[in-house]
């Protein structure tokens, strides 16, 4: 990427950090979204033990997964508002560096809500969990984080050209991030459970990184196509 | 000038109707050969039958959402109607058919373990994110304004077909695995009186999937012919 490109990207970047440090809205939202969401799983699914922890994975990564729905539909949304949309599209700014900005915004949101839900999670849920199976668990949030960001920053920009955007986002996004809530759940579960096992949890990044690399190979072939203007 | 009612049906392009033909033969075949000529399975009896069907179905449904994948991308690539035309008249067929392999699975099921579905059977689970990621195409096509729809369902059949085999995979991983293995790395786990005959339907299958897709296609080319001599009538008076 030249140095224009890296200039555009990071001011693009700073554009929606500095509109959700003063709005505050996105990120707030989703936290207390996925947490209520915790809540009310931990009900749903009936267990009233002490440790939960076989459905400790499950819960944080279906709680994630619902939190960056709400996020990813947020997504244009201060464009589209302060009706600048139009603005920002004929801006000489190649699309495959609005969609990177989007990944890289959409990550760092994720990764927010996660410093709170994980640790909240585990202390809901989990007995005894180890630190070095809290270190093995960040680095599997981001990885899977780039597994939702991409195919989030995707469907967005479709949504956005759409009636109904904050009920398309849902039923476009949840099907596809279930391979990523189903292996990020179980590499949890991997290193939180009594012992952690470590080929089990690389083999669940492994796919997960699978995931990411066919998400961005598609979210590249096609994004010009979408914001094709 | 004397304005006249033609009642005679414009007769069907004859590739379709060779294919409709074709269709109806090689499906008719399918139904004898399965239910009549081949063997009966020692260990799972008459409900074994049904895999002529459920395997040959789910298979068409995966070269549908292939075919509207490659539309997709051609019509990325040149814009041409036919291509959107194709693409979505390929995913509406492979929709149907992942319904009609969950429902056909889902029988089996109740003839071999005594119920209707189990969340630990992979391909049923699979089909079922399957049809999720796929009906979501619709409501995208249908929530699009009008002049990106064509773009976005292409857009959208290229990533869903590339969620595919994640779906597969995350759910193999997630499972235990207890479905009948019909086909390994190794080929056809039957012998040749009963594959023979899964041929024939799989072939079936695919023949009526081009069939509808061809009758789909010139119903959509018909009715913007339509739309243009509604335009034009308007215009006039």
């Amino acid at each position: 990427m030249s140095a224009s490109r890296g200039r555009q990207l990071r001011a693009l970047v700073r554009k929606d950090l500095q509109l959700e440090a003063r709005t505050r809205e996105t990120v707030t939202a989703m936290a207390l979204f996925a947490l209520v969401a915790m809540v009310v799983f931990q009900f749903a699914v009936g267990q009233r033990s002490d440790d939960a922890t076989g459905v400790a994975g499950g819960i944080i990564w279906a709680t994630i997964a619902l939190a960056a729905v709400l996020g990813v539909g947020r997504t244009w949304v201060p464009e589209r508002e302060q009706r600048v949309l139009h603005g920002v599209l004929v801006a000489p700014v190649p699309r495959l560096v609005m969609l990177i900005a989007r990944v890289i915004v959409l990550w760092l949101f994720l990764l927010a809500i996660e410093v709170l839900i994980v640790p909240l999670g585990v202390v809901f849920f989990v007995h005894d969990a180890s630190p070095e199976g809290l270190a093995l668990v960040a680095g599997l949030c981001a990885v899977a984080n780039l597994a939702i960001a991409v195919p989030g920053a995707l469907l967005a920009s479709m949504s956005v050209f759409s009636r109904a955007r904050e009920l398309v986002i849902p039923v476009l996004l949840l099907p596809a991030l279930v391979p990523v809530v189903i292996a990020a759940a179980g590499g949890t579960h991997a290193v939180l459970g009594p012992e952690v096992q470590m080929a089990e949890f690389l083999g669940y990044c492994r796919f997960l990184a699978v995931c990411a690399a066919v998400f961005c190979l598609v979210a590249y072939a096609t994004f010009d196509h979408v914001l094709d203007d | 000038m004397s304005l006249t009612t033609d009642t005679t049906r414009p007769a069907a392009p004859r590739h379709i109707l060779a294919l409709g033909v074709l269709s109806a033969v090689l499906m008719g075949l399918a139904v004898v050969g399965a239910l009549g000529i081949a063997p009966e399975d020692a260990d799972q009896g008459v409900v074994q039958r049904i895999f002529y069907f459920h395997v040959a179905v789910a298979i068409a449904s995966m070269v549908a959402f292939g075919v509207g994948c490659v539309a997709g991308i051609v019509f990325l690539r040149r814009g041409t109607t036919l291509w959107d035309d194709i693409g979505v008249s390929s995913v509406e067929v492979g929709l149907v058919y992942s319904v009609l392999t969950i429902i056909t699975g889902s029988i089996w099921a109740k003839g071999a373990w005594g119920v209707w579905w189990r969340w630990d059977d992979v391909r049923l689970v699979s089909f079922l994110l399957i049809i999720l990621l796929y009906a979501a195409y619709f409501v995208l096509r249908g929530s699009a304004e009008p002049d990106r729809q064509a773009r976005f369902g292409a857009v959208y059949a290229v990533f869903a077909f590339a969620a595919v085999p994640l779906s597969f995979y995350s759910v193999r991983i997630a499972q235990s695995f207890i479905h009948p293995v019909v086909f390994t790395s190794k080929g056809a786990n039957m012998p040749g009186s009963m594959l023979v005959w899964f041929v024939v339907s799989l072939a079936g299958f695919l023949c009526l999937f081009a069939t509808l897709v061809a009758v789909e296609v010139q119903q959509r080319r018909a009715q913007r012919a339509l739309e243009r001599l509604k335009r034009r009538f308007d215009h006039v008076h």
